[in-house]
């Protein structure tokens, strides 16, 4: 029994590491544009599906379809980003709206294109499985999780280091007075919407190679990095990934205890609790009530 | 946004704006009353028709906790599912009178919306999608209670609707009518409630959370309810739904189908207003399943969701914003008044 829950922990750890980097993507534009982009979670699907169109048509590696799902998702993530930009009435509100209406359009576009069966990596060599002692995972998620991590210090060293980064919390935490020091917002907006899209990429690609995808995974995505999002606030790189972590463990703890029908559910108690019960995140981040 | 934009809008006279509501409730209630005779009354046409009022409902329960409550949800298949398995088992278990468990069944949607009350203190999109995991958690739950609900098997053993007076509610023709009836009954119900003290005050909440607290109107009880009156709608047309097709299970019953539909349908008719969502949900549904499906079968959706993202950008006042644009003379005086109201 022990093993069993030590191999969920671990399992949990893995797959978290993925869903912060989904739930990085959509704190980045929150923080720049102030919106929820609700149709996130199909920016990440789009890049799995281009890891599948690559591996299917070609036989390389799936991660060799990163190039081209950071095109594609950069673009895409851009197109979002002009559309969003357009409303001016009732922003909170109506933007909510339009990204839910582009989710609807990307997961049903890949839909039509890829039909709904479940997709994943053919390659034996991700497959394979290594044990680290009692533990096992499979060699994809290593990658997964060793890619995650160098992706996080990245994000993180930019966001400090660099001018765009710098810009990018500037407009976050005061967007009047970034304009008056001379950062044009718009261009910063963009930049973290292209940002997000990168990782949404990394992301998708990933989740490709060690689980499963399907046209409905985008929508489930998006409330997980949401999910993550309350459970850590938006405000730091380490928060988002340990309440990320904390998500995975919950679910991969429900499926070894309970059942897999139940995986949902218990991110969503987890949710509804630390949403009711310390509504300022784990890590007490910014004040979330009307 | 100014306080003072409010004031121009109660200025309007209340006669006029509300003789020229009642003209336009007038015919369009004629209008969707007549609408089986036009579509030829073909068993497969009205079918279509009375799914389609349902939705109707449904996004009107939707709009008036958009408009007058300020909240966008994103669950509504909660109500809407948990309306249809509390009437179906208030009929099939205990054995009510079928007229009697459906406004049961709003009742206890209602009940369960109660368990949603904290997230009222939560502003934008924590509500939505704090509401979003609750519907997921009833329809986990309706699949995992399988002694009370039958479990993903579904339910099946629950009387239709009854003939009353001599008149077959459970034929198409009866369905429609009830459905109709209930839909009217509740336009009227929205209408009264945003005329009254209360919709002026929820029109100022929407204005200014903070300056209408301070003037002593406590936004939090008058937003409750807003929900609970919101999820009563809903769970009676979920009931209503139930009991014509005589079919329920989880998948089906709290489908994001039932979070999605009003949604569009509200939007695109415009969910600041009272028609708009009842109309919008006609004109959706018809094109979603008589032309989206035909030219697209797997993946109709994304015609959908374009319209959607359409209106959002172009028209979001819907419809009936273009209504009032375009037409002020002959119908806007009312709708328009509505616009600026919230505008």
């Amino acid at each position: 029994m022990t093993e069993l829950i030590l191999q969920a922990l671990f399992s949990g750890v893995l797959i978290g590491s993925v869903y912060a980097l989904v739930a990085l993507g959509l704190a980045l534009a929150f923080g720049a544009m102030r919106i929820i982009n609700l149709a996130h979670g199909e920016l990440v699907l789009l890049a799995a599906y281009m890891a599948y169109l690559v591996e299917s048509r070609t036989g390389l590696d799936p991660y060799f379809a990163i190039p081209l799902a950071l095109v594609v998702v950069a673009a895409a993530s851009f197109v979002l980003f002009l559309l969003v930009d357009r409303i001016k009435d009732h922003r909170e509100l109506n933007s909510l709206i339009l990204t839910f209406a582009i989710g609807i359009i990307l997961t049903n576009a890949i839909l039509l294109v890829f039909a709904s069966d479940v997709r994943t990596t053919a390659s034996p060599f991700l497959q394979d499985a290594v044990s680290l002692g009692d533990l096992f995972a499979m060699r994809s998620e290593i990658i997964a999780f060793v890619l995650s991590l160098v992706l996080m210090g990245a994000l993180w060293w930019w966001l400090k280091s660099s001018w765009y980064g710098r810009a990018v919390r500037a407009v976050s935490s005061n967007r009047g007075a970034a304009k008056l020091m001379g950062i044009n917002p718009t261009r910063i907006e963009t930049v973290s919407f292209l940002v997000a899209g990168a990782l949404a990429s990394f992301a998708g690609v990933a989740l490709y190679t060690m689980s499963v995808v399907q046209p409905a995974t985008g929508h489930a995505l998006t409330v997980k990095a949401f999910i993550i999002t309350v459970l850590a606030g938006v405000g730091s790189i380490p928060g988002v990934f340990l309440g990320a972590v904390l998500l995975g463990v919950t679910e991969a703890l429900t499926v070894t205890l309970a059942s897999s029908a139940l995986q949902e559910l218990a991110g969503m108690v987890l949710f509804l609790l630390v949403l009711f019960l310390m509504p300022n995140g784990l890590f007490g981040a910014r004040a979330r009530r009307g | 946004m100014p306080v003072t934009s409010n004031a121009a809008a109660q200025a309007a006279p209340a006669a006029v704006s509300q003789r020229g509501r009642g003209a336009l409730i007038g015919a369009g209630v004629l209008a969707l009353a007549l609408l089986p005779l036009v579509a030829g009354a073909s068993p497969y046409m009205l079918g279509l028709l009375i799914s389609a009022l349902i939705l109707s409902g449904l996004a009107l329960s939707w709009a008036l906790l958009g408009n007058l409550g300020g909240m966008v949800s994103f669950g509504h298949a909660a109500f809407f599912g948990v309306g249809a398995y509390g009437s179906a088992l208030l009929a099939g278990k205990l054995g009510m009178p079928v007229l009697l468990a459906i406004p049961l069944g709003g009742l206890i949607a209602t009940v369960f919306s109660l368990a949603m009350l904290p997230a009222l203190r939560l502003s934008g999109p924590y509500f939505a999608l704090a509401i979003l995991a609750y519907a997921q958690i009833f329809r986990i739950l309706a699949t995992e209670l399988d002694w009370l609900t039958g479990g993903a098997a579904g339910l099946q053993r629950y009387p239709g609707l009854p003939t009353v007076l001599g008149f077959n509610l459970a034929d198409r023709a009866g369905s429609y009518v009830l459905v109709l009836a209930c839909v009217v009954v509740f336009a009227l119900v929205y209408m009264a409630l945003r005329r009254s003290h209360v919709g002026t005050a929820l029109r100022a909440i929407a204005d200014s959370e903070d300056a209408t607290r301070v003037v002593g109107v406590n936004a939090t009880v008058l937003k409750t309810w807003m929900l609970l009156l919101s999820a009563f709608i809903a769970g009676v047309f979920g009931a209503l739904n139930a009991h014509i097709i005589g079919f329920l299970e989880p998948d089906y019953a709290f489908s994001g189908i039932w979070s999605v539909m009003p949604i569009i349908a509200a939007v695109f008719g415009g969910y600041r207003s009272v028609l708009g969502p009842i109309f919008g949900a006609v004109v959706i549904y018809l094109f979603d399943q008589v032309i989206a499906k035909s030219l697209i079968p797997v993946g109709h959706q994304i015609l959908l969701g374009i319209v959607l993202a359409i209106m959002v950008l172009l028209a979001p006042n819907g419809l009936s914003g273009l209504v009032a644009r375009f037409l002020p003379r002959l119908a806007g005086r009312s709708l328009s008044n509505a616009e600026k109201g919230h505008a």
